[in-house]
């Protein structure tokens, strides 16, 4: 299994002042992009937003625009198509105020999640989660089944070019069956791996469980 | 202090024995268990952490019972799974570490404090923010011993934490293992590693087939699949 960490992953080591800026103001800054994007649906909405997100990862990120246009790659198929029907149906003015507001959407929270540590986006989500604990929840599960599933997405993603690698090598791209199954089984095993190995690690119990919990350190125990 | 009692552990369908009743307390700070593959040795280890329960009788880590103290149980004995991949659940080992921390909910400067001194005791800082697809067979392996000994567990299981590797990465862990100050329970296909024990156990077909010493557990090992190689096809029906 390859890794897709790089191409859609999380968060990768650089400088910048993006690193250094709290974790709060990131993400209101990027649910800010997408209340701008969607409140005032204009032209020049959508080019601040794409130029202020660009900015934000060229200058405080310290990333290259090539970098920049692989990480929208595998969004790239769902943004074209959507141009094109924007574009001959409404104009393609209105196509660039959808798609580059979608765009800057993207770049915005990706900011976030790449240049802001997955145990300190944990603690962030913890802390956002903490008032509904009120209501039964916890926010410790939240979290982890949060990152899980961000987790996930890389890895599937991964998973997808093997199935698709090994198909070709057979001589069998086309046939949707051969492709997809693996596809199903690997995805289903690996929810049965990671479940185990949280499971083996104590990893996503109740408070209540550990309360109950042995002390490790206590020879008496 | 791990106590079987009469454990014994059959398949979901009830129709297959994986491991026959098995009463043995393991006291000793290494002990190894060798046999054949599907012959039950990974199922005695999930019997240890709690990952499975036996169908009859019970397992005990230090008066704890796996089956009504599970979660309790899984705190004190940490597990190594033969693919680092399989237990490695973050993007790169530091975050690995800290998610391991986490469970012990500490404040996160203590956190970040104790993530440093474990990737330093293992001497894996340089490798703490790269990708795990990035590491080699040995690194993932030794990050994964680092992420599970993070919480301090008193009892380490290993199944087969060596199969994976290349000699010099194979050397490594053993090296990393034989200085634990943990007990440690572990499988192995490498007689060499098992010698390191003090005590070995030899399963054949879910059945302990002998207990004592490393090296005439190694004979009798060696004895059991000289027979099982003479025999035509494949001599095993149970999976682990």
């Amino acid at each position: 299994m390859r890794g897709y960490g790089s191409t859609l992953g999380l968060y990768q080591h650089g400088q910048g002042f993006l690193y250094r800026t709290p974790l709060s103001l990131k993400a209101v800054a990027s649910l800010a992009c997408a209340v701008a994007v969607v409140t005032w649906r204009s032209p020049s909405t959508t080019a601040i937003t794409l130029t202020v997100t660009l900015c934000a990862l060229l200058i405080g990120a310290h990333l290259s625009p090539l970098r920049i246009l692989r990480m929208l790659a595998p969004a790239a198929p769902m943004l074209a198509i959507l141009a094109l029907y924007q574009g001959l149906a409404q104009g393609w003015l209105r196509a660039f105020t959808v798609v580059g507001g979608i765009t800057a959407c993207l770049l915005a929270a990706r900011a976030v999640t790449l240049t802001t540590p997955m145990q300190s986006l944990l603690d962030g989500v913890v802390r956002l989660v903490r008032p509904f604990r009120v209501v039964g929840a916890d926010p410790e599960r939240f979290a982890l089944a949060l990152s899980i599933m961000l987790r996930s997405i890389p890895y599937l993603a991964g998973l997808f070019m093997d199935v698709r690698e090994a198909a070709r090598a057979r001589g069998l791209e086309r046939n949707a069956r051969v492709a997809v199954t693996p596809l199903v089984i690997g995805a289903v095993a690996y929810a049965h791996r990671t479940g185990e190995a949280l499971a083996a690690r104590g990893l996503g119990e109740h408070d209540g469980d550990r309360d109950r919990g042995m002390d490790p350190h206590d020879p008496g125990a | 202090m791990i106590e079987f009692r009469a454990a014994e552990v059959r398949s979901d369908d009830d129709q297959r024995m994986l491991l026959q009743p098995l009463t043995l307390t393991l006291s000793e700070r290494r002990v190894s268990i060798i046999g054949a593959n599907g012959s039950g040795k990974s199922t005695l280890l999930r019997l240890i952490n709690g990952l499975r329960t036996p169908s009859a009788g019970s397992v005990a880590v230090f008066g704890r019972d796996t089956r009504t103290d599970a979660r309790a149980v899984r705190q004190s004995v940490g597990f190594v799974f033969t693919d680092p991949l399989s237990q490695l659940v973050m993007p790169t080992g530091r975050e690995d570490v800290e998610l391991s921390l986490r469970a012990r909910k500490l404040p996160t400067a203590e956190r970040l404090r104790r993530g440093e001194e474990v990737l330093g005791r293992f001497g894996i800082q340089h490798l703490a923010d790269r990708s795990i697809y990035d590491l080699s067979g040995g690194e993932r392996q030794v990050l994964a011993l680092a992420v599970v000994l993070a919480v301090e567990p008193r009892v380490l299981v290993a199944d087969e934490p060596t199969t994976l590797l290349d000699l010099r990465n194979d050397a490594l862990v053993r090296a990393l293992i034989a200085g634990l100050d943990q007990q440690v329970v572990f499988t192995t296909h490498n007689l060499d590693f098992a010698l390191e024990s003090e005590r070995t156990l030899v399963i054949d077909d879910g059945r302990i087939v002998f207990d004592g010493p490393p090296p005439d557990a190694v004979a009798r090992y060696r004895a059991l699949a000289g027979r099982s190689a003479d025999a035509p096809g494949l001599d095993r029906t149970n999976g682990p």
